[in-house]
């Protein structure tokens, strides 16, 4: 049996690939970021190891274009093909089940995503999908169903295993009720890196400060927070699993020893704090991995870590670090449902810049809620860390209601949401009615870009780049190149709607 | 800033204590957590509420960890120390109103049995039976806050040397009605145990709710 876990590219009007992956927000980058969907590779590594012939097809990561990526599914035939889509992009993925239907009748498509997974009857009546996989847990949610169908003719009937609607031979859906929460998560194989063709994934990302890079295998499904109300990881459908310490550890002596990788990120919701964490970076260190050259990289919280665990990891090689500072007032932490005290934000950034890490910060944009005076509050703040040399890079975005979060939900309960195309969810705009004009957001992100260009700022990066052990300034000039280019490209991506009428004409209409 | 002086402290076992400050007001229900930090460490930690949602009082039930930054900090506090509260957050509620006829069933390991304590102080007529898996008796928190035929504790180390039980091992034992509203709070390895026993008596994973605690 031949199984295909696919990811058809998508290409907008302006030359721009949209990136699917895991739970990424879909974004059309002209540079693409490409990144290996962790869960998705770990199912693929399943059902290999079940002796079933898996085609890991992204079509994005190969550079292929849809005709050709098309012609080779086709070619391939297999008897299952599982898609993953969201919000933005879930018409253009209907369609393609539409497609995938037409030239492969035999094959059973099988969709799964935040989005269709909260709404998979919706799924179900604009394409002709087989299957809706109501669970984030695909690596096992597949791994039951697989050989099921393989066994049983009437798998459509008879499939008991949980989070599953199934659309019967009379056309009826049958769901087979909510999925399971929590799965042992040590028993998901962890990712075959030739299976996924791992050196697509290794040098296209900005997470990556050194290449090859590559994704860890998370050590967390989903969040262990998982209460931002914006956040996909958030519902009272969804909680967390998590890995353990010298599971993690072994994959990353592999990918180091025998892959030669020079950058590792993992990228839970929220990686492991506290005792796991220590445990895991004393691991590094009494593996010797810290002295291969190689840097280290999470996605973390304010509040989670504290020194002495931040001390350990920058002793471990730990590098780039990623934590979520949405807004610079409370209000907003606040309704965000955060869980974390601006006070408490510039001492985890000290600790981390002391110890030798690289604190990234993901600023969001344009709640519906932000008033001129929060915006102004946040963008100087962002400024103030930057250019004090508290965090090291930044990526802004407009906040977007995504895959009927909770944020979303509260969207439409609020009358806020201006469209429900969802065209028009793909975080180039802001859809929702603010109390100021759009321009004033998308300004906010310009400014806060620009820091990029601020000589005192430069001089910091500077600074920092030369302090790191690799003394290599061909490595200096590459990651600034890459980094400069990002930056020039998220403004191009954020701000294009600045200035146009219909975004101020949507403010005056509603307001 | 959200600090709030405790009131009373409670020490339970060698390490489990519980923290009482003055109910600081916040919108909150039933089986939601605070995140509960100090001003001193600039970190926190996720604690269910372990008082009833109308108490005058909030409290938090905590078991002091090998390693745990904020539970050892916090057991070395007294009364009039103040913590730092953020919230509530959390969606491990029962459904309002409560149908009085609905049969709930209750298993938790360890502290994870806080929001269950809420549940029954917030409604104490609740229909419902509680399995608690706990490794010595002095682990029954409070147990006389429960109704005595409807908290099961299921003890792995008893104190007299016979043969322990747990969570898993009692309910194999159980006739459980598929119409039974299942929510599971604790450690991960119960919580899977639990589900696939469930699934075999034929309880729906929409009759299963559960909250991870470590």
């Amino acid at each position: 049996m031949r199984i295909a876990i696919s990811y058809p590219p998508i290409e907008n009007e302006h030359g721009q690939k949209a990136m699917v992956s895991q739970n990424r927000n879909v974004q059309f980058f002209k540079e693409p970021t490409y990144l290996l969907p962790v869960t998705y590779a770990q199912a693929a590594t399943y059902l290999k190891e079940m002796g079933y012939e898996v085609y890991w097809d992204d079509g994005n990561s190969q550079l292929k274009t849809f005709d050709k990526w098309l012609d080779d599914l086709v070619k391939k035939a297999p008897s299952v093909v599982v898609l993953e889509s969201t919000t933005p992009v879930m018409k253009f993925y209907w369609k393609t089940v539409d497609l995938i239907k037409i030239k492969l009748p035999s094959s059973i498509v099988i969709m799964t995503g935040y989005h269709s997974m909260r709404k998979p009857e919706e799924t179900m009546e604009m394409s002709n999908a087989d299957i809706v996989i109501r669970s984030s847990n695909v690596d096992f949610a597949l791994h039951r169903l697989i050989p099921f169908i393989e066994k049983n003719k009437n798998w459509r009937d008879d499939y008991l295993g949980e989070g599953m609607l199934i659309r019967l031979e009379n056309g009826e859906l049958r769901s087979t009720g909510d999925f399971r929460q929590v799965e042992p998560l040590d028993s998901s194989p962890l990712v075959d890196r030739d299976l996924v063709q791992w050196k697509n994934y290794a040098y296209e990302n900005g997470n990556f400060l050194q290449t090859p890079g590559t994704y860890a295998s998370s050590v967390i499904r989903d969040c262990m927070f998982g209460k931002c109300t914006f956040c996909r990881y958030n519902g009272p459908d969804l909680t967390f699993s998590m890995m353990s310490v010298e599971r993690s550890l072994d994959e990353y002596e592999n990918l180091i020893n025998n892959y030669g990788v020079k950058e590792i990120f993992d990228d839970s919701g929220v990686w492991y704090r506290g005792k796991e964490a220590r445990e895991f970076a004393q691991g590094i260190i009494d593996r010797g991995l810290n002295k291969k050259g190689c840097y280290f990289g999470i996605n973390t919280r304010f509040e989670y870590l504290d020194e002495a665990t931040i001390k350990l990891m920058g002793e471990a090689n730990f590098r780039f670090v990623l934590l979520g500072y949405e807004a610079a007032d409370n209000e907003t932490l606040d309704r965000l449902n955060k869980g974390y005290q601006l006070q408490h934000v510039e001492s985890c950034l000290k600790w981390l810049t002391k110890y030798g890490m690289h604190p990234h910060l993901t600023i969001m944009v344009g709640y519906y809620w932000q008033t001129q005076n929060q915006l102004d509050n946040t963008v100087a703040e962002v400024k103030r860390l930057m250019i004090s040399g508290m965090a090291r890079t930044l990526q802004v975005t407009l906040c977007t209601p995504l895959d009927y979060t909770p944020y979303h939900q509260e969207c439409i309960r609020e009358g806020v949401l201006l469209t429900d195309n969802y065209d028009d969810f793909d975080m180039s705009k802001l859809i929702v009615r603010t109390p100021i004009p759009h321009d004033q957001y998308y300004k906010a992100v310009r400014d806060m870009y620009s820091i990029a260009f601020h000589p005192r700022f430069i001089l910091r990066q500077l600074m920092f780049l030369t302090s790191f052990k690799k003394k290599d300034w061909q490595f200096l000039f590459t990651y600034s190149l890459r980094a400069i280019r990002r930056v020039r490209q998220h403004i191009f991506n954020l701000t294009r709607h600045q200035n146009k009428t219909s975004s101020q004409e949507i403010f005056v209409e509603n307001n | 800033m959200n600090s709030y002086p405790i009131i009373d402290i409670e020490h339970l076992t060698q390490d489990t204590f519980m923290i009482r400050v003055d109910n600081p007001n916040i919108p909150s229900k039933s089986g939601q957590c605070f995140n509960v930090g100090l001003d001193s460490l600039g970190i926190n930690r996720e604690y269910s509420m372990y008082s009833s949602a109308d108490s005058m009082y909030l409290d938090f039930l905590i078991r002091s960890t090998e390693g745990g930054v904020i539970s050892s900090a916090l057991k070395k506090l007294n009364v009039g120390d103040s913590i730092e509260i953020d919230g509530a957050y959390g969606e491990f509620c029962l459904n309002e109103p409560i149908n009085l006829e609905q049969q709930y069933l209750f298993i938790a390991t360890g502290t994870g049995i806080a929001p269950f304590h809420s549940f029954v102080e917030t409604w104490p007529n609740l229909n419902y039976k509680l399995i608690h898996g706990i490794r010595y008796e002095e682990e029954q928190y409070h147990f006389e806050d429960y109704q005595k035929d409807l908290y099961f504790p299921c003890i792995s180390k008893p104190s007299d040397g016979s043969a322990g039980s747990r969570v898993t091992d009692y309910l194999l034992k159980q006739d459980l009605s598929t119409e039974t509203l299942v929510y599971i709070c604790g450690n991960r390895k119960m919580i899977v145990d639990v589900f696939n026993i469930l699934h075999s008596k034929g309880i729906s994973g929409d009759k299963i709710i559960t909250e991870v605690f470590f």
